[in-house]
């Protein structure tokens, strides 16, 4: 499980320092205007190395929070996120949920990771457009011991060939925008519905008439507030 | 307009709840608990006085719930059967919801059954449910002069934390003065499987040997029909296969024999 953190921190801090270099080489190749003296040149220079800098570390902030019922992924999930690409089409969430204890021995905490695609975004009337499609999959583990990421060392190689502690899920949904002070048209209120899966489930649906769509399918609703 | 949309909306409303899920280990658990209890007291009240039973054992329901319905069919069809026992492996993966779909199913026998619990459902908090639905994972009960001692040998997955095979739950039977003439130890793994605790294989069969009248024992879990005298002491262990081969075990019980027959459906 360390190890695991250790491979994905380390995975993500190389993405970011390669873009962090992509973006330095890029501006840094803009001329500098002439007749300044080599002392001018040396400031302007590094004045860009700290602003570019301080935008690539910039683009970790959050640019929106999140909060979502159900959806397989905990009671109530919340957490933040980043939307990028050309029409912001694409948003990576990460989320922090809990399940109640219901009748188990105890209540647990969940991590989602999310990947959204929405494709579209139709203005309808002013301050309010629709969202028609959402659509991604997700990665929820849950946080206790009973649940195992790779089978413990007591088991034979391949006993039972899956993981319990994590889950991937697939949805479809549909999103409604608000824009609540037209002043700051950049905040946006967004109220969303989804159906999910996860891939136990649709495994188990396979060649079964007696497990039905509605046995596997799980509802959820949600809300994202946009505030970069 | 708004009227028949709201009206729609709350007609949807009940599907769209039980849509609602919070985890798939949740534990959160709809519908009948506490199956076992219930049935066996079904079985001990509807066999009691009788000589002849007949009995089905089946098990490793896990992911063939169309194979599963069809064997409910096929047992309502007939009318010469007192109960029906699970073997365990309820479920696959452990999910609650498995053990709801499984359950549904079975509760359409018109007989009554119990189950006992396997090692596919004790993954996650398997366990939980399995406790829930259908009570403790090692319970005895009476038919005719029969009792059943039903046992949680999956010992793989408790490492050490709990006593399996639970000897104190075994040696709490010795004392039961039931008049009884046969004793039928049941279990979802039998001794000498990778599941089983085996420091302790003989052991158990000698305490099963202190049960009056015990003539053979019952398993599932391997998933192919097995018969073999293990410990070499005439004590014949019968395995079941799993519901993939649409077969099951069918016991029939008279005071001075018992024996069986494999059915395919």
């Amino acid at each position: 499980m360390k190890w695991s953190i250790i491979k994905y921190v380390s995975l993500f801090a190389f993405l970011f320092v390669a873009e962090v270099a992509e973006g330095r080489e890029l501006k840094n190749s803009k001329d500098i205007p002439a007749g300044l003296t080599a002392e001018e040149r040396r400031q302007l220079r590094h004045e860009r190395r700290i602003s570019n800098y301080q935008s690539a570390w910039g683009k970790l902030i959050p640019r929106y929070g999140k909060l979502q019922y159900a959806g397989s992924m905990g009671f109530l999930s919340g957490g933040i996120g980043w939307d990028y690409g050309k029409r912001k089409q694409w948003e990576t969430d990460f989320l922090m949920g809990f399940v109640p204890r219901f009748s188990s021995n105890k209540a647990k905490a969940t991590l989602t990771f999310k990947q959204n695609y929405i494709p579209w975004e139709i203005p309808v009337r002013p301050r309010w457009s629709v969202e028609p499609l959402t659509t991604g999959i997700y990665m929820n583990t849950i946080l206790a011991d009973d649940f195992w990421g790779k089978e413990p060392e007591r088991y034979p190689n391949n006993y039972y060939k899956f993981s319990t502690r994590i889950r991937f899920h697939f949805f479809l949904g549909q999103r409604i925008v608000f824009v609540p002070n037209p002043k700051i048209p950049s905040h946006t209120l967004t109220f969303f519905y989804e159906f999910s899966s996860c891939e136990l489930y649709m495994i188990s649906a396979i060649g079964n008439k007696a497990i039905k769509a509605s046995d596997i399918v799980s509802l959820s609703f949600g809300l994202k507030f946009q505030f970069l | 307009m708004l009227k028949r949309i709201i009206i729609g909306f709350l007609g949807l409303l009940p599907m769209a709840c039980n849509m609602i899920e919070y985890h798939p280990y949740d534990v959160r658990i709809s519908g009948e608990e506490d199956v076992n209890r219930k049935n066996i007291a079904r079985i001990e009240s509807d066999c009691a006085g009788k000589d002849t039973l007949r009995f089905a054992l089946m098990g490793d329901s896990q992911r063939w719930y169309d194979e599963t319905e069809r064997f409910v069919k096929h047992i309502n069809k007939r009318d010469d059967i007192d109960f029906v026992i699970h073997g365990g492996d309820i479920s696959d993966f452990g999910l609650t919801k498995e053990f709801m779909w499984v359950r549904d199913i079975m509760g359409r026998l018109k007989v009554p059954y119990v189950a006992l619990i396997g090692n596919h459902d004790i993954l996650g908090n398997g366990m939980d449910v399995y406790e829930k639905l259908y009570g403790e994972v090692n319970f005895s009960f009476v038919a005719g002069k029969n009792r059943f001692v039903c046992l949680n040998t999956n010992a793989l997955e408790f490492d050490y934390s709990q006593p399996v095979p639970d000897f104190a739950y075994i040696y709490s039977i010795y004392n039961d003065t039931t008049a009884i003439d046969r004793t039928i130890p049941v279990m979802h793994v039998r001794p000498g499987d990778v599941e089983f605790n085996n420091n302790v294989s003989y052991v158990f069969q000698e305490s099963l040997k202190l049960f009056p009248g015990v003539e053979f024992c019952l398993h599932a879990h391997n998933h192919c029909l097995m018969e073999e005298d293990l410990f070499g002491d005439g004590i014949i262990y019968y395995g079941c296969s799993s519901m993939k081969d649409q077969n099951y075990l069918l016991f029939t019980l008279s005071p001075e024999s018992y024996s069986y027959e494999v059915v395919y459906y």
